[in-house]
């Protein structure tokens, strides 16, 4: 069976890792994916509450891996999707608790069940960055159009190809249509531009996201919402469909461009020679 | 466009252009690794091997990190000093009976200058 590791992470704290993790792997089990998200963040463990399985946690990553429970012990049954699992992060260990090889053998036990295995990476450039991508075939980037946050996102890039790994793609979170529109928030183009990254998804600025969090049910349930329905298309992205963007503020000539720079016509410019230290 | 270009001409740039143009040269930075005390370093360094043939005016070389055309530029700017342009000459080794041990050639434009 061939399953797939994927790594979200972004750098920057704050800009949508988590609730990524949660929708994508929401979505992919809707689609009949059997799938395991995996809270990365040891010592600020999010994931749980975000799929609202925060009662529900015995066992946890670091248990598994120093050996004090098995893994089928540690995987949470999500309540709605039959085929999704969540490996919930320690709360009170150290976020130094695991190492790379620990964490790259993790991954290969779960390769044996599952058909996708989703990473949800901590903050920062450390060891629980490093650990979330050791055991990763693909990584998502997540970034918000502002500065900070792209900039971030191209130090994540650099050390991404460093590590060996193929070129990662963007999900562009919380785009504020209206604030394109004024000029007052860089534009989709603009990010992809500036970072030289291919597209996998946009995600709007959306009351929703909240909402859906607060109740513990990912937005992606809720179709009439517009998050929920682009990270729905996202993750139909990465299952090879070809997906229109929806039309968040661009013009067609835009969108042209878009298809291009996702992938679907010849590439815009050449790569950036990144930094590939830390 | 540019945002200098923008500044130059009539039209005020929005913020989410000014926000791309800022993140180039950011990034540009940040990509080749150039903080300020590298950018000093390599001043230094290239300044070393210029000097060895020309006489440079130390105070007046500039090295800057520029983005143009799509592509990250190391400009450096080396004056060379009005007054002379010296050249040092060190004889081949093979002409060991040589009296010549070193040789400095000033080459004096003050005086074109007034031209
Ligand atoms: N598209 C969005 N619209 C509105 N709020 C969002 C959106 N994406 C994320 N948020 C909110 O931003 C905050 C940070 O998101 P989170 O996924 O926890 O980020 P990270 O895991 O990168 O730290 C949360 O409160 C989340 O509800
Ligand atoms: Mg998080």
């Amino acid at each position: 069976m061939d399953s797939r590791v994927i790594t979200i992470t972004s750098g920057k704290g704050g800009v949508g890792k988590t609730t990524t993790t949660a929708n994508l792997g929401t979505a992919l089990a809707m689609q009949g994916k059997k799938v395991v998200v995996i809270d990365g963040d040891i010592g600020l463990r999010n994931l749980d509450a975000v799929l609202g399985l925060e009662n529900h946690i015995v066992y946890d990553l670091v248990d598994v891996v120093e050996g004090q429970c098995r893994l089928r012990q540690a995987l949470i049954k999500d309540k709605r999707q039959e085929e999704l699992y969540l490996l919930p992060a320690a709360q009170t260990r150290d976020k130094n608790a695991v190492n790379s090889v620990q964490m790259e053998q993790l991954c290969q036990q779960l390769r044996q069940e599952f058909d996708f295995v989703l990473i949800d990476s901590p903050a920062g450039i450390e060891q629980g960055f490093r650990n979330s991508i050791v055991g990763a075939d693909e990584i998502i980037i997540v970034a918000n159009p502002e500065m900070a946050s792209v900039r971030d996102a191209d130090r994540i890039i650099g050390l991404v190809e460093a590590a060996g790994k193929p070129e990662p793609r963007l999900i562009l979170n919380r785009l504020r249509a209206e604030m394109v529109k004024r000029g007052d928030m860089m534009a989709v183009t603009d990010v992809l531009e500036v970072l030289s990254i291919d597209l996998l998804g946009v995600v709007p600025e959306d009351e929703a996201i909240i909402i859906a969090t607060n109740k513990g049910e990912p937005a992606v349930y809720d179709k009439r919402t517009r998050a929920g329905r682009a990270f729905t298309h996202a993750a139909q992205r990465i299952l090879g469909e070809e997906v229109p963007l929806d039309d968040l503020v661009e013009s067609t000539s835009l969108l042209e461009r878009l298809r291009r720079l996702m992938g679907f016509g010849p590439a815009l410019g050449e790569k950036p020679v990144r930094s590939q230290s830390s | 466009m540019g945002v200098f270009e923008f500044m130059a001409g009539k039209k005020k740039p929005s913020p989410g252009e000014v926000a791309k143009e800022r993140l180039k040269v950011v990034l540009a930075h940040d990509r080749l690794k150039l903080n300020p005390e590298l950018l000093e370093l390599i001043r230094g360094e290239i300044l070393s091997v210029v000097s060895r043939r020309l006489a440079i005016d130390e105070d007046q070389v500039q090295v800057n990190l520029a983005h143009e055309g799509g592509a990250e530029k190391l400009l450096a700017n080396m004056p060379i000093k009005r007054e002379k342009i010296t050249f040092e000459w060190d004889p081949p080794s093979h002409t060991p009976n040589s009296n010549v041990l070193h040789g400095t050639v000033h080459v004096d434009t003050t005086d074109d200058e007034q031209a």
